[in-house]
């Protein structure tokens, strides 16, 4: 028989493994470098925002329940509605929550002790709490009304104080993701065992250094941008007044060149999520390795060069035709992703748990998001759903049928990693099908509004429509409740939830070959990866996964030749 | 059992490898910070290059292109600051404390002085170019520059007292304060050497 890598260094190792105690409630609360506990200050942050914009998203809703103001007191109070639910999703809630994913798991994936600048990490955190706290505050002083992309001359002109309070946010927001980027380059490039080469590291690993790349080159951009925004909102400058030689479409240039990147940030870690969640719970290989992680490099760069699809209507007319070409190449190394998906779970054993539903929803939904994309890359097309909700509905199934679903896939994989508790699967499963079903039934009739001529961010609206906003704000209030059910299984799971071993979902990589939580120092040993992270179906996996069963859970004395 | 000599040399090699890391660590990071914050700058160098085509000629009808020899004579000297800092680095490696800090305090000197000539160019922009995206910029610019430059200015300082202190040896694992703020040094020299092209020379 082969020799089999065992995660541990020898029978001395296991007999220091003892059950590890999860911190202690008010460990989160304070300043710490610890990357788990940064991780999931980030993730508790990112929820409580997330649950703040999907209140705003109900107000939203219900304003549009009938073809009048009923709920809002002007148009302008509306916008400032949609403003704030887009901004926190996008900026408070996504971006944080794959920090929140990325610190946990990323440093135990590379069987690292922490991340390469744990001060640098917990800085990074701690900046969102104020940043989140300021924008808030700028909604009740005099709220933004620009949009979360803030388009001057709205965000100049008209926007009250709370354009500024939201720039200052925004501005500290891009910091600490430039940060935390920077943290997760190093970790990833510099603290891997020297057993797990480039391409022998999980796929998560590879998405997130990918995200960072684009991070780290985009966001200054951003603060490029909001800087300019600022000086003309507090200082009289004129860089978006054309009464003083400035011009708006500089806005639009700066910003989104990084906010289509910023796109890729919100997905691709719920991409390396999905290969690693689809592989582990089909019980085979992830098809075509090499491919998806070049892949997420190859979205990487190539998102740079798509931005003015954002600006098709107000673009110079030479430029439209080289930014669609680009805009539908990016879907090439898209595509990869979705066959490595169906490629992987085809012929698998399949296990139905809570994080595999939620993978295969992305599945489905994602892709309904990536052709609408590819529609909107169209020139003509786009000219003609320009601003209405097609749009909306696209960049929802993008970002809530892509992003949130891998989110909650993530969550139900990693919830007994992190708290050393399983999730109830019976409650995973009811929270998916309300999901799933309230976010189909929101989001897909408004490719049919859109198209029929339906504009975004009014509250007021043709009353032919009426019909198909009441079934989307039907669904949409079922997609709300669909929240509580996870609130209510997470916080039962903490605390009654079955007791999770090291390694319940018999997966290969590091993070797992640990106990569930792990101890302050991640590992009691110098772990040693699998030779392959995804190399299911083998004898040698199943010996592997058995000596990690061996070392962590089994309390019998340890049996001869686990190790 | 290891004997007491045994652990100590294997706390020791492990001591050696974790400052190694943290080494490779600290460079690597600052190299993708290097390039990340140069975008900041990119991105005005952009602003600077769209506002550009509003206007029939640069500078604008009326205004009067800025004078060039005094920003050329601060760039210069910026230049011949990064070029002693490079020295230093040197020089403290090889062990010779003094000699480091003499360069070091010339290059803090010129940097300083460039800081000034900086200053009182964005003080002295003329009302017409204000008038137009052609002194906006300028002072955009130099400002954005100034706030950086004036920033890793002190950190040098900071640095510098330290060093005064005898704090740095010459090995680079217990000097990497004085490797960080040269190299944070060099960035604000490129990036001016960037803003210099734009703002002087590129019509």
């Amino acid at each position: 028989m082969a020799t089999i890598a065992v995660p541990l260094g020898g029978a001395q190792a296991r007999q220091e493994v003892q059950a590890v105690r999860r911190p202690a409630l008010s460990e989160y609360l304070r300043w710490s470098v610890d990357h788990k506990i940064i991780g999931v200050q980030y993730g508790v942050t990112s929820l409580l925002f997330f649950i703040i914009g999907g209140a705003l998203a109900m107000g939203i809703r219900l304003e549009l329940w009938t073809p009048e103001l009923d709920l809002m007191v002007s148009g302008a109070a509306y916008n400032s509605l949609f403003t704030m639910h887009g901004t926190i999703m996008i900026f408070l809630f996504i971006i944080p929550m794959w920090a929140a994913y990325g610190n946990f798991v990323v440093p135990l994936q590379l069987g690292a002790k922490d991340m390469a600048f744990p001060w640098l990490n917990a800085f990074a955190f701690w900046l969102i709490p104020p940043a989140g706290v300021v924008m808030l505050l700028g909604y009740f002083v005099s709220p933004a009304e620009a949009g979360w992309t803030s388009y001057p001359p709205l965000s100049t002109l008209f926007s009250g104080d709370g354009q500024t309070l939201w720039a200052l946010g925004a501005h500290l927001l891009g910091l600490s993701s430039i940060l935390g980027s920077i943290n997760f380059i190093v970790t990833i490039l510099n603290m891997r065992p020297p057993e797990m080469t480039i391409w022998r590291m999980p796929l998560l690993c590879w998405a997130v250094l990918a995200t960072s790349i684009i991070a780290v080159m985009a966001t200054p951009f951003l603060a490029g941008a909001l800087t300019l925004l600022l000086l003309d909102r507090m200082t009289g400058t004129t860089f978006f007044d054309a009464a003083g030689g400035g011009d708006v479409l500089l806005w639009q240039n700066i910003f989104w060149f990084y906010s289509h990147p910023a796109v890729y940030i919100m997905v691709l870690p719920g991409m390396g999520v999905l290969s690693e969640v689809l592989s582990i719970h089909s019980r085979k290989p992830v098809f075509g390795y090499r491919m998806v992680g070049l892949s997420s490099m190859a979205i990487a760069i190539v998102g740079f060069t798509v931005w003015a699809h954002h600006m098709f209507t107000s673009l110079q007319p030479e430029l439209r035709i080289p930014f669609m070409i680009t805009t539908m190449i990016i879907a090439v190394p898209t595509g990869i992703k979705m066959f490595s998906w169906l490629g992987t779970i085809w012929g698998g054993k399949i296990r139905f748990t809570s994080a595999m539903l939620f993978a295969l929803g992305f599945m489905s939904m994602f892709v309904i998001g990536g052709i609408t994309g590819v529609m909107l890359a169209a020139l003509p097309f786009d000219i003609h759903v320009h601003d209405t909700y097609f749009v909306v509905s696209h960049f929802h199934f993008v970002l809530f049928g892509g992003s949130v679903f891998a989110i909650y896939a993530a969550l139900y994989h990693w919830f007994p990693k992190i708290t050393g508790r399983m999730m109830d699967e019976t409650l995973g499963r009811i929270h998916f099908v309300f999901t799933y079903l309230g976010f189909l039934i929101t989001f897909f009739p408004m490719h049919i509004v859109g198209m029929l001529g339906m504009p975004r961010r009014v509250a007021v609206y043709d009353p032919a429509f009426t019909d198909f906003n009441r079934l989307i704000s039907f669904a949409a209030f079922v997609l709300g409740f669909s929240t509580f059910i996870v609130l209510y299984n997470i916080v039962r799971s903490y605390f009654h939830g079955p007791i999770a071993s090291a390694n319940p979902w018999r997966a290969l990589t590091l993070e797992w070959a640990t106990t569930s939580p792990p101890p302050p120092t991640n590992f009691h040993d110098d772990p040693i990866p699998y030779e392959d992270p995804y190399g299911y179906g083998t004898e040698a996996a199943s010996a592997y996964i058995e000596a990690i069963d061996m070392a962590f859970d089994r309390r019998d004395p340890a049996p001869s030749g686990a190790d | 059992m290891t004997t007491y000599t045994e652990r100590a040399e294997k706390q020791k090699t492990s001591d050696q490898r974790a400052a190694a890391i943290r080494l490779k660590n600290n460079r690597l990071g600052m190299n993708i910070f290097q390039v990340s914050w140069i975008m900041a700058f990119v991105a005005l160098i952009v602003v600077n290059w769209q506002l550009r085509f509003n206007y029939s000629q640069w500078p604008p009808a009326g205004v009067p292109p800025f004078d060039l020899i005094l920003p050329s004579v601060a760039t210069l000297a910026l230049l011949i600051s990064s070029a002693l800092v490079v020295q230093a680095l040197k020089i403290l490696r090889r062990g010779l404390a003094a000699a480091f800090l003499v360069k070091w305090r010339l290059a803090i000197g010129l940097g300083a002085l460039f800081l000034a000539v900086i200053v009182y160019e964005f003080l002295n922009v003329s009302d017409a170019a204000m008038a137009t995206q052609y002194g906006n910029t300028f002072r955009l610019m130099t400002g954005f520059h100034f706030v950086h430059a004036l920033a890793i200015l002190a950190i040098m300082c900071r640095v510098y007292q330290e060093a005064n202190q005898g704090k740095y040896s010459g090995d680079e694992h217990d000097s990497w304060a004085v490797e960080g703020a040269a190299k944070l040094w060099y960035f604000v020299t490129f990036a001016w050497m960037l803003f210099y092209l734009v703002l002087y020379w590129i019509r």
